[in-house]
């Protein structure tokens, strides 16, 4: 091999070597693009919300303005009757009520179910359950609202029956929160399995050395330390609670006064607010008050978020993240 | 693993197609006795009453104590033509009690009112009444069917009219033409007569004709008219059945093209033949969802009439041992005057 041949060689190389470099320059714009974009997707969807929100309560909306401080208080949603009546004060409690009512049911059953797939359970019961809760988490909303349509609600007013209380077709905040604690048991169980699968082998060996039995390490050790991924689940949980829009229509019942107190009475949530009458309304106050809706729903999610970020901190001793 | 896995879709599939087994059986069941459902929740012993809601006089009167409780009410949401009907006929307009449950449409409410012993709300006549396990309400000693409706004896409803402009004032001789054929279209034709009913209006069948014979008195529908534009204005309540008219008509005379700029029944006679006949708000055909007003003459008009009647039934659950209603009670109950069943005379 001459030096001509090494030097061609070389130059070859250095092209090839050039190109890859070029490629991964563009690979990174292209990753980096797309980054923006989805980030500008949420600015976009937050500003359109937004000012289409607020236009209601300013000066410039004319006779129609609203105040916000009626808004954000009251106790009745009459978009219905002239002039119109738009509180949304008790459904931001109703849907605090269904939403968390749900967490509270579904949270436990699902963190203990994590924790038996991720420790408990022997490898071919695992991979069973696992898909159960997998193809749980995939049965869209619609289908659950159909569900808790036909069976949920003749369940509750089986119950209420039985305590002599006469409710609506079954039609009833409780029948919302059991819907809730159905279709969030999967979002906070898949999380959980994760955070806790991730858990170091090596603490939970130690635990047991110092003497520790097994179930103790696990909730103890194991869930302690999983907590980070726990909450992660829990919040987003909430968050599919908060939101979900159709199935929770479809046996909430809308009430127009509230808040409701009573499980078996009927209720009204922030999504269901805005859902219901979307198909026949005309741009006009009705149409942008929904928008408020949606801020006022933004910023409730926001406030979880951030509650379960203060209580994350204050559960468990382990910090170890 | 996963191989585990497929298993266990495999096995989820099956059951699904189990349970799907077993609910169309249960529904097989249902439908050759739809009270099933009824009695297995409050127990009462009601007769096997299968499709005819009201055979028997004596087992239809004795629960009539039997039941007591809070009225639910069911409403549709404010933006409901149905909705609007019923509060303007029964005259509670704005009035609706804050307890009322909103629903979402007519199927919504026909399914909800269906699973609720103390239901009552309103549906539009075309509603499948046995298959939602409710029944219709009589309001005023009249039962609600099309017959009653068409002969004007059944008050919860309201006819949709129509009045032209006056002749020679269309200032286009093909309009006048053209506006002609479409009322003939929407008065006589079965065409238009379905067009109507699909859109949920009611209208007397019997008697119309197919438009290939009506046509021949109306040769513009065969000339090229896509430069001609109907204005119409009215009713809101009607836009739904007139837009029906109006796009299966299209097509069948000469593709001309409409504008529906409806704001209130108020709105039809004034922009046709009354006062705002020349300003921003005229139209070539007016719409009422109510009869014409003495303070509206709409006499000059080139044509006037009513082209289909509007209905709103009453419902309860079937199990109800409600029967009739009276305008009074009705109202009454819609605006929470009158919360319990036992005190409905």
């Amino acid at each position: 091999m001459d030096r001509k041949e090494k030097k061609t060689i070389q130059a070859k190389l250095d092209s090839f070597h050039s190109r890859k470099l070029w490629q991964d320059k563009i690979m990174k714009r292209i990753f980096q693009g797309s980054a923006l974009l989805a980030a500008l997707m949420i600015f976009f969807i937050s500003y359109f919300v937004i000012s289409r929100g607020i236009q209601p309560f300013l000066s410039s909306y004319g006779d129609e303005q609203q105040s916000l401080i009626a808004f954000i208080s009251g106790n009745r949603w009459r978009p219905d009757i002239a002039p119109p009546v738009f509180g949304v004060g008790f459904i931001i409690i109703n849907t605090l009520l269904t939403s968390l009512g749900a967490a509270v049911l579904s949270f436990p059953i699902s963190v203990l179910t994590a924790l038996f797939i991720a420790k408990i359970a022997p490898p071919k019961l695992r991979a069973v359950l696992t898909t159960i809760v997998e193809l749980l988490a995939a049965i869209p909303s619609i289908v659950y609202g159909v569900f808790a349509a036909g069976t949920i609600t003749g369940l509750v007013k089986d119950v209420g029956d039985i305590f002599g209380i006469n409710t609506y077709g079954g039609n009833s905040m409780f029948a919302v929160i059991i819907l809730l604690a159905i279709m969030i048991f999967p979002t906070i169980t898949s999380l959980s399995v994760v955070a806790i699968s991730a858990v170091d082998r090596s603490l939970e060996l130690g635990s047991i050395a110092l003497g520790a039995s097994q179930m103790e390490t696990n909730f103890k050790v194991v869930l302690t330390s999983a907590k980070s991924g726990i909450f992660a689940g829990l919040a987003l949980g909430l968050g599919r609670a908060f939101g979900e829009a159709t199935a929770v229509s479809m046996v909430a019942g809308n009430r127009m006064i509230g808040p409701t107190w009573n499980p078996f009475d009927i209720t009204r949530t922030l999504t269901s607010t805005i859902l219901s009458g979307m198909h026949e309304t005309s741009p006009g106050l009705d149409y942008d008050m929904r928008f408020s809706v949606g801020i006022i729903l933004l910023l409730v999610i926001l406030a979880t978020n951030f509650m379960i970020q203060v209580i994350k901190r204050k559960v468990g001793g382990v910090t170890h993240e | 693993m996963k191989k585990t896995k497929i298993f266990v879709i495999m096995l989820l599939v099956a059951a699904l197609f189990a349970g799907l087994v077993a609910c169309s059986d249960k529904k097989t069941t249902k439908t050759e006795a739809p009270t099933t459902k009824a009695t297995e929740a409050p127990a009462t012993d009601a007769p096997a009453t299968t499709a005819a809601p009201e055979p028997t006089e004596a087992p239809t009167e004795a629960p009539a104590a039997a039941l007591t409780g809070a009225i639910h009410v069911y409403s549709r949401d404010a933006s409901s033509g149905t909705r609007g009907a019923f509060e303007e006929l029964v005259g509670f307009e704005g009035e609706l009690t804050d307890d009322a449950i909103v629903t979402d449409s007519n199927g919504d409410m026909a399914a909800k009112v269906g699973a609720d012993q103390y239901a009552i709300g309103y549906v539009s006549l075309t509603t499948d009444f046995a298959a939602n396990n409710i029944k219709a309400v009589s309001y005023e000693g009249v039962e609600p069917t099309q017959e009653n409706v068409l002969n004007e004896t059944y008050t919860l409803a309201r006819p949709f009219n129509y009045v032209t402009r006056a002749a020679g004032d269309f200032g286009n001789d093909k309009k006048e033409q053209l506006v002609k054929a479409f009322i003939a279209f929407l008065t006589e034709s079965a065409e238009g007569a379905n067009a109507i009913s699909s859109a949920g209006g009611i209208v007397d069948a019997a008697g119309k004709k197919p438009w290939a014979e009506l046509k021949a008195d109306h040769p513009i529908v065969d000339e090229d008219n896509s430069g001609i534009e109907l204005v119409t204005v009215g009713s809101t309540s009607v836009e739904k059945a007139i837009r029906a008219a109006l796009e299966t008509f299209q097509p069948m005379a000469g593709n001309f093209t409409f504008k529906m700029s409806h704001a209130g029944s108020g709105e039809g006679p004034a922009g046709t033949v009354g006062a705002e006949k020349d300003s921003a708000k005229k139209g070539d055909i007016g719409f009422t969802s109510r009869p014409f007003k003495d303070t509206e003459d709409v006499s000059q008009s080139m044509s006037n009439g009513t082209f289909c009647l509007d209905a709103v039934v009453i419902c309860a659950q079937l199990d109800n041992p409600i029967e009739n209603l009276n305008k009074d009670t009705v109202a009454a109950i819609f605006k929470g005057e009158v919360a319990n069943w036992e005190d409905i005379k």
